[in-house]
């Protein structure tokens, strides 16, 4: 019996019951990543209106910060398309501070130039994102400098 | 096209490290705000997306900066290296950020839900304070109203009583009388005018009207006759009243403020009986005052209860304390003899009864005197009938 085991182990082909993860995987779920992050900040865009929090300054703001999310996350999702597109662009390091764009049109190789200062988008996001936060930490500060409310003493 | 990397590069530089210092700030902001409000669970939520964005933000500025100070420095081989982990940790942080903020509904409705409960629950507190220390109060307030309404329903069984029994006597005497004022009628018309005989049988005839008047009166106590249902206008009536004890009264030193509320509405009641009333509230006052002190008339409608109520007070000697349970009674009067019947506020209680409405006082001797009429607006049942009695 034990001997007969240790042949069958030996002689075993790959079953395949563990998936490998190659290399377009990683690509694939970080681009899932931003899909998911741009639907999540378009839901809270359309909590802070339906709740009427807009209203506010410090909700209102946190809402723009959304909606720039969403524009940078848009941004990084196609940076990342094109850097996969071989066929359409190749970029090649040509020294410590230059870059050599090979492309059919100029016109792509300065969209692709753009698309890689995406912290024109993500920074003022969190900028306003930080304004949100501070106005309703002063609201809040402010709320609770305000008399409390008369109460009758038992 | 060849083109510089040092816009890219002070872009990703500058933006990684601008964010790194921003989602630091942003988690100053908010965890000031959870030590304001512990229990708050909005800022708890948006402590946590702000963590899971500074974690997000520092990996993948510190992979940006990394990347660029490698690149530059010709370490390619490294950043090949390390790409994959750091790609890695921005995905996974990418995806925590977007999850976290997808609890945002949930965390509102719980949050809405908290808030309305705490502040029920302080409603609930208040009005428990409020309670505990009114209590006492309001438990003297209900026993004197207790006492009140008690004195009221002895006083009204006592006036049911009287006038019961007047009413009665009423009956029986009006017969007689009628008998005597016909025949001493028929015996006038056969003597002849200005004869002694005949002048004897006028003062029988008009002793007889004078008493037929008092048991008309009695009458009108103890079963008040089917009230005609008419629209009034309550503060045109006082008006009419006025003018008419101001005629009569052609020496009138009394001073009169009137003060209508100007929204009172028309009234179903009986103008004639009502008009009564007041004659005989404004003889009284005017009798209390010696015709020379004020008379406040006032009226004022409240429209939750739709009841009107008509205050007439003077300023004139007042009622003793120990009269004031006997003033409705028939024939107590505190005027001499002859100046009064005694039935007039006797009267006046049966009419008011009569239209479902409250006829009350208060006096203090030596200040003046304060009589209430409470009448319904525009009664849903239709005004009393001649069947009841009065104080029932």
């Amino acid at each position: 019996m034990g001997p007969a085991l240790v042949i069958l182990l030996f002689v075993a082909t790959p079953a395949g019951a563990t998936q490998t993860h190659g290399d377009p995987e990683g690509l694939v779920v970080h681009q899932i990543s931003h899909i998911f992050f741009m639907f999540s900040m378009g839901l809270l865009i359309y909590w802070i209106k339906t709740r009427r929090l807009s209203v506010t300054p410090g909700w209102r703001y946190i809402q723009y910060a959304a909606f720039l999310f969403i524009i940078w996350t848009l941004d990084a999702f196609f940076a990342h398309q094109i850097d996969e597109f071989h066929e359409l662009i190749r970029v090649t390091r040509t020294g410590p501070w230059q870059i050599h764009i090979e492309t059919n049109s100029p016109a792509t190789a300065v969209v692709y130039y753009l698309t890689k200062m995406d912290h024109l988008w993500c920074v003022p996001a969190l900028l306003f994102m930080y304004l949100g936060l501070r106005r309703l930490n002063r609201e809040a500060r402010e709320k609770n400098h305000q008399p409390p409310p008369q109460r009758i003493e038992s | 096209m060849t083109m510089t990397v040092l816009p890219i590069w002070l872009v990703d530089v500058l933006g990684a490290t601008a964010m790194i210092v921003l989602s630091g700030l942003c988690i100053y902001h908010v965890r000031a705000l959870t030590r304001r409000a512990p229990k708050n669970v909005i800022w708890t939520y948006l402590l946590w997306v702000s963590y899971c964005l500074c974690g997000f933000a520092i990996s993948r500025s510190a992979g940006h900066i990394l990347k660029e100070m490698l690149l530059i420095s010709g370490r390619d081989e490294t950043w090949q290296a390390i790409r994959p982990y750091s790609g890695s940790v921005n995905t996974f942080l990418l995806f925590l950020v977007a999850s976290i903020t997808l609890f945002f509904e949930r965390i509102w409705q719980i949050y809405h839900q908290i808030s309305g409960d705490q502040e029920a629950l302080t409603r609930a507190h208040a009005q428990v304070l409020e309670l505990n220390e009114t209590l006492e109060k309001r438990v003297a307030e209900r026993t004197r109203a207790l006492a009140r309404s008690e004195k009221q329903i002895a006083q009204a069984d006592k006036l049911a009583s009287i006038g019961q029994l007047s009413s009665g006597i009423a009956h029986e005497i009006n017969n007689p009388l009628g008998i005597i004022l016909g025949y001493t009628q028929l015996l006038s018309r056969g003597e002849k005018t200005g004869s002694q005989k005949y002048e004897d049988l006028k003062i029988i005839e008009k002793n007889v009207k004078a008493c037929k008047a008092i048991v008309e009166d009695l009458l009108n106590f103890a079963r008040s006759p089917k009230p005609r249902q008419e629209k009034v206008d309550i503060n045109f009536l006082i008006d009419d009243v006025l003018t008419f004890i101001q005629r009569r009264l052609r020496q009138n030193a009394m001073t009169i403020v009137k003060e209508y509320d100007p929204a009172a509405p028309a009234m179903i009641l009986d103008g004639e009986k009502i008009r009564q009333v007041l004659i005989n509230l404004l003889m009284n006052a005017q009798h209390a005052t010696d015709n020379k002190g004020t008379v406040i008339i006032k009226t004022s409608y409240d429209p939750p209860a739709r009841l009107m109520r008509i205050r007439i007070k003077d300023n004139g000697y007042g009622i003793e304390r120990a009269n004031l349970s006997r003033i409705f009674d028939p024939f107590f009067t505190t005027k001499s003899t002859g100046e009064g019947t005694g039935l007039g506020l006797a009267v006046s209680y049966g009419i008011i009864k009569s239209h479902g409405g409250q006829i009350d006082v208060s006096s203090e001797p030596g200040v003046g005197t304060e009589f209430t009429i409470t009448l319904p607006v525009n009664p849903e049942t239709p005004l009393l009938t001649e069947k009841t009695e009065s104080g029932k």
